[in-house]
């Protein structure tokens, strides 16, 4: 395993900025070995990628003998932003998947995203792990735009998620890691799983069994071990159905964890502390899989509390 | 004048956000009408007193109220949840309103009150977005219009400023105010201002006249004005930009606004430790400087000076 600085930048006061990869190869190199580039640490406050991704490092230093192909690893794109918490690249309080693909004269923020695409560029394969935000948690899924799905897919299959989300083409979206490396001809895909702040020992567990799978199935690794990817749920057969705040409160959830749930059931309140009202009840407008719950109990009208995943109900 | 109330929200421990337009009637029904939206984010001082300093001027100092020829709706604050506590996004997550629109009624709380903004100032033949620079330097007041394919290059002149930029339209751009504005058919005009803490009276002036230069010059008030500037169009490729090559403090020694020689010593950068000057930044080109780094504290790669060339 080697490591690399892919970008840096001299901070004003004795430290340097430096954007890591690390590599693992096999011991014999050979021409034409398939390459997989695993990213995180895009969003400072997004740490579930950390986990997952020391779990594989982990795994691939115990299994040397089984790399067959090049394992690139990118755990924090956002180094000050994860030390800080900080979701976005400090002092400029950029959202960095906004920037893509930057440019060398661009600002700073932009010669950041500008370098890691040209590393990463050429790659077979690309796994940008998020956890959504501070404010919810999500199930482990992969989402992917409607535009790359006939390549990315059948990918995105093996990497053992609960759900599948295929999304419309948005415009704005063309500012994201994912939309540029898969213009440039690198399958990626976009996991999201988890909370902000926080690590979900099980996603990463989980994550960790699909990275191993894709890239047994692509050649990647060589060995004789099996892993399991369970059948994920795929939006297309079914519809995303959104439960918005009514009030602003305290949030206070009827459920523990993102489950299977059936229309009405109860998924929680909004009351007011200071005098003991209870402002709104929220039921499910839909069965299916609750797959996002909203974490971060202070809420606005409006605020995103809960999206779940179904046929539409008679 | 008439104050009208666009959007009200609660809050759990906050009073409720409560966005507010000033509207003066014009006197003339075929004149056409603007609306003015002020700040945004909770860092835009200078946003907000052109926009306050305005309803000020059209209230207070057009006594003759038939001068006002075309509607006219002043919106001087959207987001005084951050002003109030000197943050730059919407306090809670941290999201940009200028990156919701056209805004969404069923939405997140940012999208449902850029929803409510944009349903009050549809419809309107000119728009303009008094709005800050979002990286971190200052510039000297400039129109930015995006090549969208609606933007009206000649009614951005008419505000005098020394520039206007006329840039590509990225895929960030397509959710601002500015763009969908403009979609809806209305011609719309971002004025950048610095992004400044303080109230500079300088900027503040130049941004007032020239947002009164504009209402006079396309018909919306009766009020006579002194010409501003004849405006440079500056694309991309005329536009010089300078890199901090090291980190350090960083000393301007040349202020945005100033005009500059090949070979002029513009700015240095000092070694923050033992205080040797570790880099001086010469001028490769003639032309003005447009815009500045704006701390004290630099990194290596930023985006030190723009300029704008003269040949
Ligand atoms: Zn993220």
């Amino acid at each position: 395993m080697q490591v690399k600085e892919i970008f840096s930048s001299q901070l004003p006061v004795g430290e340097t900025l430096s954007i890591k990869r690390s590599r693992f190869e096999p011991l014999q190199k050979s021409d034409n070995l398939k390459r997989i580039s695993i990213v995180s640490g895009t969003h400072g406050d997004e740490l579930e990628g950390q986990y997952a991704i020391y779990l594989l490092t982990s795994w691939l230093n115990e299994n040397q003998d089984a790399i067959s192909g090049i394992i690139d690893i990118y755990p924090a794109v956002n180094p000050l932003g994860i030390d800080t918490i900080t979701r976005g690249f400090p002092l400029y309080e950029v959202d960095l998947n906004r920037v893509f693909p930057g440019g060398e004269d661009g600002f700073l923020p932009g010669q950041l995203v500008h370098a890691l695409v040209q590393d990463i560029k050429g790659s077979d394969i690309a796994i940008d792990i998020h956890s959504s935000n501070i404010f919810l948690r999500e199930i482990p899924q992969i989402r992917i735009n409607k535009e790359f799905s006939n390549f990315t897919l059948p990918l995105a299959k093996e990497l053992n998620c609960d759900f599948i989300w295929i999304h419309d083409a948005v415009t704005v979206l063309e500012a994201t890691f994912s939309h540029t490396m898969n213009s440039l001809g690198t399958k990626t895909l976009v996991v999201e799983m988890g909370v902000g702040m926080r690590l979900t020992k099980e996603y990463g567990e989980q994550l960790l069994c699909g990275m191993l799978n894709l890239m047994k199935k692509e050649g990647i690794i060589t060995t004789e071990n099996s892993f399991e990817a369970r059948e994920p749920f795929l939006s297309e057969i079914g519809e995303v159905f959104y439960l918005n705040s009514p009030s602003s409160g305290l949030f206070v959830p009827a459920l523990d964890h993102c489950a299977i749930i059936k229309k009405n059931e109860k998924i929680g309140t909004i009351v007011e502390p200071l005098t003991g009202a209870t402002l709104d009840t929220l039921y499910a407008p839909n069965s299916g899989i609750l797959f996002t719950l909203r974490e971060f109990p202070v809420v606005y009208e409006g605020s995103l509390l809960a999206r779940i995943f179904g046929e539409r109900d008679k | 004048m008439k104050i009208i109330e666009i959007a009200n929200f609660t809050s759990l421990n906050r009073a409720p956000l409560v966005i507010e337009g000033y509207l003066f009637e014009g006197s003339d029904p075929y004149a056409p009408s603007v609306a003015i939206v002020g700040a945004m984010e909770g860092k835009n001082i200078l946003p907000l007193y052109s926009a306050s300093k305005l309803v000020d001027f059209l209230k207070n100092k057009i006594h003759d109220k038939d001068k006002i020829r075309g509607n006219i709706l002043v919106i001087p604050s959207i987001n005084s949840y951050a002003l109030n506590i000197n943050e730059r996004f919407w306090p809670l997550d941290k999201t940009n309103i200028n990156t919701m629109f056209p805004g969404y009624e069923l939405g997140e709380t940012t999208q449902r009150i850029a929803k409510k903004v944009f349903d009050a100032i549809r419809g309107y033949t000119y728009g303009i977005i008094l709005e800050s620079r979002e990286d971190l330097s200052n510039c000297i007041p400039y129109v930015k219009l995006f090549k969208s394919g609606f933007e009206d290059i000649e009614g951005a002149k008419t505000f005098g400023f020394r520039v206007v930029n006329h840039r590509e339209l990225t895929p960030v751009d397509t959710v601002t105010l500015q763009y969908n504005w403009q979609l809806w058919e209305t011609k719309a005009y971002s004025i950048v201002c610095p992004n400044k803490n303080q109230i500079d009276i300088d900027n503040s002036n130049e941004i007032f006249e020239g947002i009164i230069q504009f209402l006079s010059k396309n018909k919306l008030i009766d009020y006579r004005v002194l010409n501003g500037f004849e405006s440079v169009i500056a694309a991309q490729e005329d536009i010089e930009i300078a890199k901090a090559p090291k980190s350090g403090i960083f000393i301007t020694m040349k202020k945005e606004g100033t005009y500059i020689s090949k070979g002029d010593v513009i700015g240095q950068i000092v070694h923050s430790l033992n205080g040797e000057i570790v880099h001086t930044f010469i001028s490769t080109c003639n032309g003005m400087i447009v815009c500045c780094y704006k701390n004290g504290l630099i990194l290596e790669g930023a985006l030190a000076f723009r300029i704008i060339k003269s040949d």
